[in-house]
């Protein structure tokens, strides 16, 4: 296993009306970030938003290319970027205890915060097709070139973590500065994670290893 | 954090409880274990809040201590609402330790006032003034700048500073304004309202006259002696002698005061001084060594001269004599000036504030009861004092948040 300290190139906000991120997606321009009634979009390259849906975003946020998928209490809603209309809504595994969130391949993945586990669920009917378990809290979950990657937030601490998704066995770690904490985790596909900072209001994008 | 938690912390934000409860009233987790804590306090179910919060604290992991330390604060804060002051201060000193190691400086800030609202409740005001003199309230919250400007006041208030007390009370009524929490509003002008009613009395040459705390302070720099009942002590602008831990001997300065400019016989300071029913020759005998005993007490303010029939109290610089005594005269009145704050209170508290023992308080509480001028409130343990009528009963909790954050 590898193990180094995540390198933190760019923070985001504070922003005005936003006191805490929770999930974190990027739909190949924007990256959109749950903000408990809100999902705020943000240009990543010129660090202004672009304006917010009023949708309960609590949790997770993941994109499909086409809707964005967003955790509210204890389900899943599918939400129209364009018009923020709810189009449809299924049960979220944890019943509440879901954090992370993430779209790959045709299933959604769904992070258990407490209960250390990570779903991959069917986005029709919110089946849960297989279970994956870690040994650390997981908040935010992203895939990237077919690499399974987690964040964990215990306390004030936090890592990024990339797992084995057969086994659940972790390849590589980044630490986090203490403090630093990850809510949501998405990756651009290419070197950067958008990490979510929970109650910080900021979001961090950190530079993923090759 | 997972979504449930998120969104029972933001209604219990909104100021909506129930909500929040609604959301995790079924799990017990440590996360929804603490909001549901904080969601029965908010409802006024203090009975049951604090046991949710000790479990929640118990079961946060070692890698959140800072969670845990919130919780502690959190079920502290409840116990000094409900004036149970008989909580482990110990566990309280090192949360505050762990809040400020990891950096939450504001629940830090917030144990400490914990800490030093408890020390000016029970009366310890040197203490309390030193922690509040070493803290810096300004870069803190507005609900926590209401908090120290009141202990200011208190102390102030205390100390007969009634120009201090005006000035803390003003900045105390600013910041909770501020704040925007009308319970702390209310506490405020609740404290206000003390400085318009009479805090003492003043018995010289056999009339007597309410003061308010300004004229109170202003007596004490008069340049009179001044035998004051509600603290125990003699003074003038020279000197200050403490007799709260002598009876007796304030029980003589008090009858000579009183007599002032005359003088009061043997007989008669020992009926007072020692509850005797007949004078005989052994209470005059010990007459005499009380006498010497107050003379070299009172030695930097006056002399305490014998008379044909009994003593005289002859100031030494002082124009004159004064005696200071309760608003009201009753014989429980310490006891009821704490209760006025109208706060329940246990009677383990009231002992603790009055530094009497629980047993002496829990006599003056059934008699105060008998008189219809009390009230308890639940049973055994859990069994509160109040004085009726119950005005809205302001209990300030600013809780802090109780999960883990950034």
């Amino acid at each position: 296993m590898k193990r180094s300290a995540a390198h933190i190139v760019r923070e985001y906000g504070p922003f005005t009306g936003v006191d805490q991120v929770h999930g974190v997606t990027y739909d190949g321009e924007r990256v959109w970030f749950a903000s408990g009634d809100k999902l705020v979009a943000l240009d990543p390259d010129s660090g202004i938003t672009q304006g917010a849906m009023d949708v309960a975003a609590h949790a997770g946020t993941a994109f499909d290319g086409r809707y964005l998928f967003q955790i509210a209490e204890r389900r899943i809603q599918k939400i129209d970027p364009g018009t923020g209309r709810v189009l449809a809504s299924i049960p979220a595994p944890g019943n509440g205890g879901d954090s992370g969130l993430a779209w790959a391949e045709g299933t959604l993945w769904v992070g258990e915060y407490r209960e250390r586990k990570i779903h991959q669920v069917d986005p029709d009917t919110g089946a849960i097709l297989r279970t994956i378990e870690s040994n650390r809290f997981v908040t935010g979950v992203t895939w990237v070139d077919g690499e399974l990657w987690h964040a964990t937030w215990e306390g004030n601490e936090s890592e990024l973590r990339h797992i084995d998704a057969r086994t659940g066995e972790v390849l590589e770690k980044l630490e986090m500065p203490a403090g630093t904490v990850v809510s949501g985790l998405e990756s651009d596909g290419h070197n950067t994670f958008f990490c979510g900072g929970g109650q910080s209001g900021k979001l961090r994008a950190v530079r993923r290893p090759r | 954090m997972d979504s449930l938690i998120t969104a029972a912390a933001r209604a219990l934000a909104a100021g909506d409880p129930l909500g929040a409860l609604n959301r995790v009233a079924l799990r017990d987790d440590p996360q929804a274990l603490a909001l549901r804590g904080i969601a029965m306090a908010q409802l006024g179910d203090f009975e049951r809040a604090r046991p949710l919060l000790r479990r929640a604290a118990r079961s946060f992991g070692p890698r959140e201590p800072v969670a845990r330390a919130r919780c502690v604060v959190a079920e502290a804060e409840i116990a000094l609402v409900s004036r149970d002051l008989r909580w482990p201060t110990k566990a309280l000193e090192l949360a505050q330790a762990t809040l400020q190691a990891h950096g939450d400086r504001i629940n830090a800030a917030h144990a400490r006032y914990l800490s030093l609202r408890r020390l000016l409740l029970i009366g310890r005001l040197d203490e309390a003034e030193r922690a509040l003199a070493s803290s810096d309230a300004s870069s803190l919250p507005a609900a926590l700048r209401t908090i120290h400007w009141l202990a200011i006041a208190g102390i102030a208030m205390r100390r007969l500073r009634a120009t201090h007390a005006r000035h803390a009370l003003a900045q105390a009524t600013h910041d909770a304004r501020q704040a925007g929490i009308p319970a702390l509003i209310a506490e405020v002008e609740h404290a206000s309202r003390a400085l318009a009613v009479p805090a003492a009395r003043l018995l010289s040459g056999g009339m007597q006259q309410p003061l308010l705390l300004e004229e109170v302070e202003a007596l004490s720099t008069s340049g009179r002696l001044i035998v004051d009942a509600c603290r125990h002590a003699v003074y003038a602008t020279s000197a200050l002698v403490s007799l709260g831990r002598r009876p007796v001997l304030f029980a003589l300065a008090h009858a000579l005061a009183e007599a002032w400019p005359g003088d009061v016989s043997r007989h008669e300071l020992a009926v007072r001084a020692f509850r005797a029913r007949q004078v005989d020759d052994s209470h005059r005998a010990r007459l005499r060594v009380e006498i010497g005993r107050l003379r070299t007490e009172l030695r930097a303010l006056a002399d305490v001269r014998a008379t044909e029939r009994g003593f005289v109290l002859k100031p030494l610089h002082a124009p004159g004599v004064a005696v200071l005594a309760q608003p009201v005269d009753e014989k429980h009145a310490a006891l009821l000036a704490l209760l006025a704050d109208g706060e329940s209170w246990s009677s383990s508290g009231l002992a603790l504030a009055l530094g009497s023992s629980q047993r002496t308080v829990q006599r003056a509480l059934d008699a105060l009861a008998d008189a219809g001028k009390v009230q308890a409130l639940g049973r055994g343990r859990s069994r509160r004092w109040i004085t009726p009528p119950v005005p809205g009963f302001t209990t300030t909790l600013l809780l802090p948040a109780p999960l883990p954050g950034d």
